[in-house]
């Protein structure tokens, strides 16, 4: 007797709306199916619309996990297309920011890998360690989330020493703790008995359905986009692919812990590198006729842009791939014949962004009304402030 | 193996198939086939060339021509497969026999240009919605959004 079970769009268990229909027999599911679309924004379109400069900002907002990865993989092609070479500072800059928007993306899958598995300590140890990461990208680029560091032509903001200085630091601290999550990983009992034998993919399938990154490489595959057409600043440094064998969730786990520790390094690197120089060199306002492919290795896999110039100020067509869009046909392999109860766990062992796999644009409207800067530390001080003069709260009592 | 001796062996192997190719930057390949022979192409670089992953599938449109360029990467290079149909008949082959991983791009393709990919497994719409009208391609270039008028039900107050 075989039953379809949908999943989403909208569910507890996934944050983004997807729909999954799942044909179940029992506990054990024999089919599934993906459907898309419930977040489609029509990106491609709208870059058409809008000048070279314009649609950094565009592409940067594809993703609110990896937005720099999507911006760097269009400013690269542009950049071909306009045949102009950044400076060497401009490119570490860019690359740094990269690797450490790569160890805020592989912390937070962490802690939802934790989350799903029924580990909520592991996912609030490695979500209160992704604030340092974060603070560190707050203190290049002046932003969390949407870095805005890329332009045509290098990078907006130059780093000093001071700042330098607190990078290498924080990547001491991130690095002792992601080597205590390696252990977690591979020797908590319970944690690995939840992961190992879930959502297996083999080799072969892997290779046929076109898997990407961490996915990919959990199932033995060594494609690294950094490693196989090392793009700028890659052919300089020295770093392994991490992979795993064991093609399942654990080495998922693994090789995202992995890829942590070579980033620390890939950091360091550049750090201990850093030309001097400029940061940017000036960008033209148009392109001629031409096209470019650009590859770039996201956090989730890789990520290629197609564009098109046709000698205006704005793009004949961009085409983006996501990483995500490119595991979903492997995804439908790894949910069949599993369980029920795996279903968050295997989904989110992809990593899965919705929105980037979409191409949306998502507008928020801020109320009209008068704006006011504050700055942090006045921030904390209200807050204090309004905790001090809060009525006191009555002890709670224990019911019984 | 250099972008030349790679270029050299895919001249040899597709023969007459290969229209065009070219090297515009260092590990691009573009190469041109004709509609028919995409299947056979495909087949053998996926076999002689380890093109078995296949990064994506852009669609260009052309004007009179619909251009679509299939992006496969192998350890060796970047090759990206280009051929045109004409936008009077937009049929092309489907690659997903060959390459199982395409069955997603094709199936965007459908969507959002309006061509027809003959023999495709999975036919379905992947990204419009299921109210979207018919014969509204959005990546075509005559197609132009037009925002529907607000309407609040019992108006403004």
């Amino acid at each position: 007797m075989k039953f379809q079970i949908p999943i989403g769009p909208q569910h507890p268990a996934l944050k983004e709306p997807i729909s999954l229909r799942m044909t179940v027999e029992g506990e054990v599911i024999r089919d599934a199916d993906i459907r898309l679309g419930y977040n489609h924004r029509g990106l491609e379109k709208l870059a058409e619309d809008k000048t070279w400069i314009q649609n950094i900002y565009l592409t940067e907002r594809i993703c609110g996990i990896c937005s720099h990865s999507h911006a760097t993989c269009y400013v690269q092609g542009v950049e071909k297309l306009m045949e102009i070479v950044p400076p060497k500072r401009g490119l570490y800059i860019r690359y740094l920011v990269s690797e450490l928007e790569r160890i805020h993306s592989h912390l937070l899958w962490l802690g939802v890998a934790g989350h799903e598995a029924g580990f909520d300590s592991f996912f609030m140890y490695t979500w209160r360690d992704r604030e340092i990461v974060m603070d560190l990208l707050e203190l290049i680029s002046g932003n969390r989330v949407h870095y805005a560091i890329n332009t045509l032509g290098g990078v907006r903001r130059d780093i000093d020493e001071g700042q330098k200085a607190k990078i290498l630091e924080g990547i001491i601290t991130l690095r002792k703790r992601s080597e205590y999550y390696f252990h977690i990983g591979a020797n908590e009992p319970s944690f690995v008995a939840r992961l190992a034998g879930v959502g297996l993919l083999t080799k072969e399938q892997a290779v046929s359905l076109c898997a990407v990154g961490p996915m990919a490489r959990a199932s033995g595959i060594t494609r690294d986009v950094r490693k196989e057409d090392p793009y700028a600043v890659y052919d300089e440094m020295d770093f392994e692919v991490g992979t795993a064998e064991s093609c399942d969730v654990l080495g998922r786990v693994v090789v995202r812990v992995k890829e942590l520790l070579e980033s620390y390094k890939l950091c360091e690197q550049i750090l201990h590198k850093l030309p001097a120089g400029d940061i940017v060199v000036k960008a033209p306002r148009k392109a001629k006729p031409n096209e470019a492919v650009s590859r770039y290795e996201a956090p989730r896999g890789e990520n290629i842009h197609y564009i098109k110039s046709n000698g205006s100020d704005k793009p004949e067509r961009l085409k983006v791939r996501a990483p995500t869009l490119a595991n979903y046909p492997a995804t439908v392999e790894m949910l069949k014949n599993g369980f029920i109860a795996d279903i968050p766990l295997i989904f989110a062992a992809i990593d899965p962004c919705i929105c980037c796999a979409e191409r949306t644009v998502s507008l928020v409207n801020i109320r009209s009304g008068e704006e006011t800067v504050v700055r942090l530390s006045d921030l904390r001080r209200q807050a204090i402030e309004r905790h001090k003069n809060a009525p006191p709260k009555r002890n709670a009592v224990w019911p019984f | 193996m250099t972008d030349v001796e790679l270029i050299e062996n895919i001249k040899r192997d597709l023969g007459a198939k290969a229209l065009e190719v070219t090297n515009p930057d260092r590990r691009r390949i573009f190469l041109k086939v004709g509609p028919a022979d995409l299947v056979p192409a495909v087949t053998v670089l996926r076999d002689r060339y380890d093109c078995r992953y296949l990064a994506t599938i852009s669609g260009v449109d052309k004007g009179e021509m619909f251009e679509i360029l299939y992006h496969f990467a192998s350890p060796a290079a970047n090759i990206n497969v280009r051929t045109e149909i004409p936008k009077a008949s937009p049929h092309v082959e489907s690659i997903s026999p060959t390459i199982p991983g395409a069955v997603l791009y094709e199936r965007e393709l459908q969507d959002m240009f309006g061509m027809v990919i003959d023999h495709i497994p999975d036919p379905r719409p992947l990204v419009l919605p299921d109210d979207w009208p018919a014969a509204n391609y959005p990546l075509r270039k005559d197609w132009k959004f037009e925002r529907p008028q607000e309407i609040i039900p019992g108006g403004k107050s």
